[in-house]
């Protein structure tokens, strides 16, 4: 008692602020109503939101923008309707992976949809064959899906993505 | 409202057809009619919006200022889509120097965001831009005797102050739809919990988990079947009931509302493509007064 009030910061907690989504993470007063909330920390070992934004708090910048953790959110938002400080852990980690990507840190599974995108304009091209064109045909629905393959090229200044992909 | 943008998303109009041929005839049915959208591109959700914030909003941007050139309001009948056209629409309305480095972007092409359209979910335009009552004065085959657990969608109505869809801690849109229709609806632990859909990606195991986990605590409440709101959650909520650790249980049919609400409205079994159902939902028609559709 008497003591000033610990109040955990890191000039990568500033660093995640400046991006839109990030700046609530100072607000965190970790009471961990999020990982309690969460469905994937109920069946995953590692996944621990609450832990997560400690580590962005003290500073663990290597760590936090080379792991997978920030990566398993499913933005469902469940904790960020409860939190009563104004946290979105799902727009912090956003903002996470944003940082992490412009330096290279993008999972497999994302970087592969990545490239399905760029290619087709939308992520289900290789998986619409004959058989699902005949059902929507049974079912009187327009075949030609007409999607654009363009538009994303024209966005590829910002995506931070490989060339090979 | 008598004419509505359909933006399909990447998944139903692949994987899960029936919703989309449901959807068309119970919008129809009620006096909407649904135009399809063509030349857009997928909305971004998850993927281009964990990497870049301005690409993401430029996809979304360039959608609603496609419909904007129609003069119509766009119809999401997914979770994620309409999540991203309404999250960017937000920022589109709110942020000056987003909306005009999005509209320089688009320019290119001869196209401008003003924000003029909305974003409708298809709760929303059952709820709001139909309502309850002509829904109820158009039921002539309500069911009798079913009980149904109504699964959201988090996407579809979190986060509150930008989707602005039900009550994100207690939402009754499609209870009370299934009520109109004859249904008693049923609460369960978990409701507004998630499906585990968005974890494929990463880790189908703990997915598949979450979505398992919802199965039995719909089961433990009694309903005879799940009707959801979003192609995502309903084929998640399908496919967890295949898996190996459910081999043993009774699987509960999935619909999504419309496909449900169709043959209380006297719409042909052929137009809502109950066939296609992966879980048979015969069970459910049986309960439609009258017989099945």
């Amino acid at each position: 008692m008497g003591e000033s009030v610990h109040t955990p910061t890191s000039s990568f907690a500033e660093e995640l602020a400046a991006i839109p989504g990030g700046e609530a993470v100072n607000k965190c007063i970790q009471c961990g109503i999020c990982t309690a909330s969460c469905a994937v920390a109920r069946y995953s070992d590692e996944y621990r939101p609450r832990q997560l934004i400690q580590k962005i708090l003290l500073g663990e910048r290597e760590e936090v923008l080379k792991s997978e953790l920030p990566w398993l959110c499913m933005t469902c938002r469940l904790c960020e309707e409860r939190c009563q400080e104004g946290v979105s852990p799902a727009e912090v980690f956003h903002a996470v992976r944003i940082l992490a990507a412009r330096e290279g840190h993008v999972p497999l599974a994302f970087r592969q949809v990545m490239a399905a995108l760029m290619r087709d304009g939308w992520i289900l091209g290789d998986s619409y064959t004959d058989f699902e064109e005949e059902d929507r045909e049974d079912l009187g629905l327009e075949t030609d899906l007409g999607w654009n393959n363009e538009f994303l090229h024209r966005l590829k200044q910002y995506l931070p993505l490989e060339e090979d992909e | 409202m008598n004419e509505i943008l359909l933006y399909r998303g990447c998944t139903t109009p692949v994987r899960l057809p029936a919703y989309e041929a449901a959807t068309i005839a119970v919008l129809e049915k009620l006096g909407v009619k649904v135009r399809d959208m063509k030349d857009v591109t997928c909305c971004g959700a998850q993927y281009v919006e964990s990497i870049s914030q301005i690409a993401f909003a430029a996809m979304s941007g360039r959608i609603l200022a496609m419909a904007e050139k129609e003069g119509l309001d766009i119809l999401a009948i997914c979770g994620a889509c309409s999540g991203s056209l309404k999250i960017n629409k937000h920022l589109l309305d709110h942020n000056e120097e987003a909306r005009g480095q999005v509209n320089d972007i688009l320019a290119e092409e001869g196209l401008k965001y003003t924000g003029k359209v909305r974003v409708r979910h298809l709760l929303q335009v059952l709820a709001e831009d139909i309502g309850f009552s002509e829904v109820e004065r158009a039921i002539v085959k309500p069911y009798e005797g079913i009980k149904i657990a109504a699964h959201y969608g988090c996407h579809v109505t979190r986060p509150f102050e930008i989707v602005q869809v039900d009550d994100p801690e207690n939402p009754t849109i499609i209870d009370q739809l299934a009520e109109i229709a004859g249904a008693e609806s049923v609460d369960y632990a978990g409701k507004t919990r998630c499906c585990g859909g968005p974890m494929l990606a990463m880790d189908e195991k703990i997915a598949t988990k979450i979505g398992q986990e919802k199965i039995k605590n719909v089961e433990v409440a009694g309903a005879d079947v799940i009707l959801t709101a979003c192609e995502f959650c309903d084929l998640q909520l399908t496919q967890v009931q295949f898996d190996e650790a459910m081999s043993s249980t009774r699987r509960i049919p999935v619909m999504p509302i419309t496909q449900f609400l169709g043959p209380a409205l006297g719409i042909d079994e052929d137009r809502l493509g109950l066939g296609l159902n992966r879980i048979d939902p015969s069970p459910v028609l049986d309960a439609l007064q009258g017989g099945s559709a």
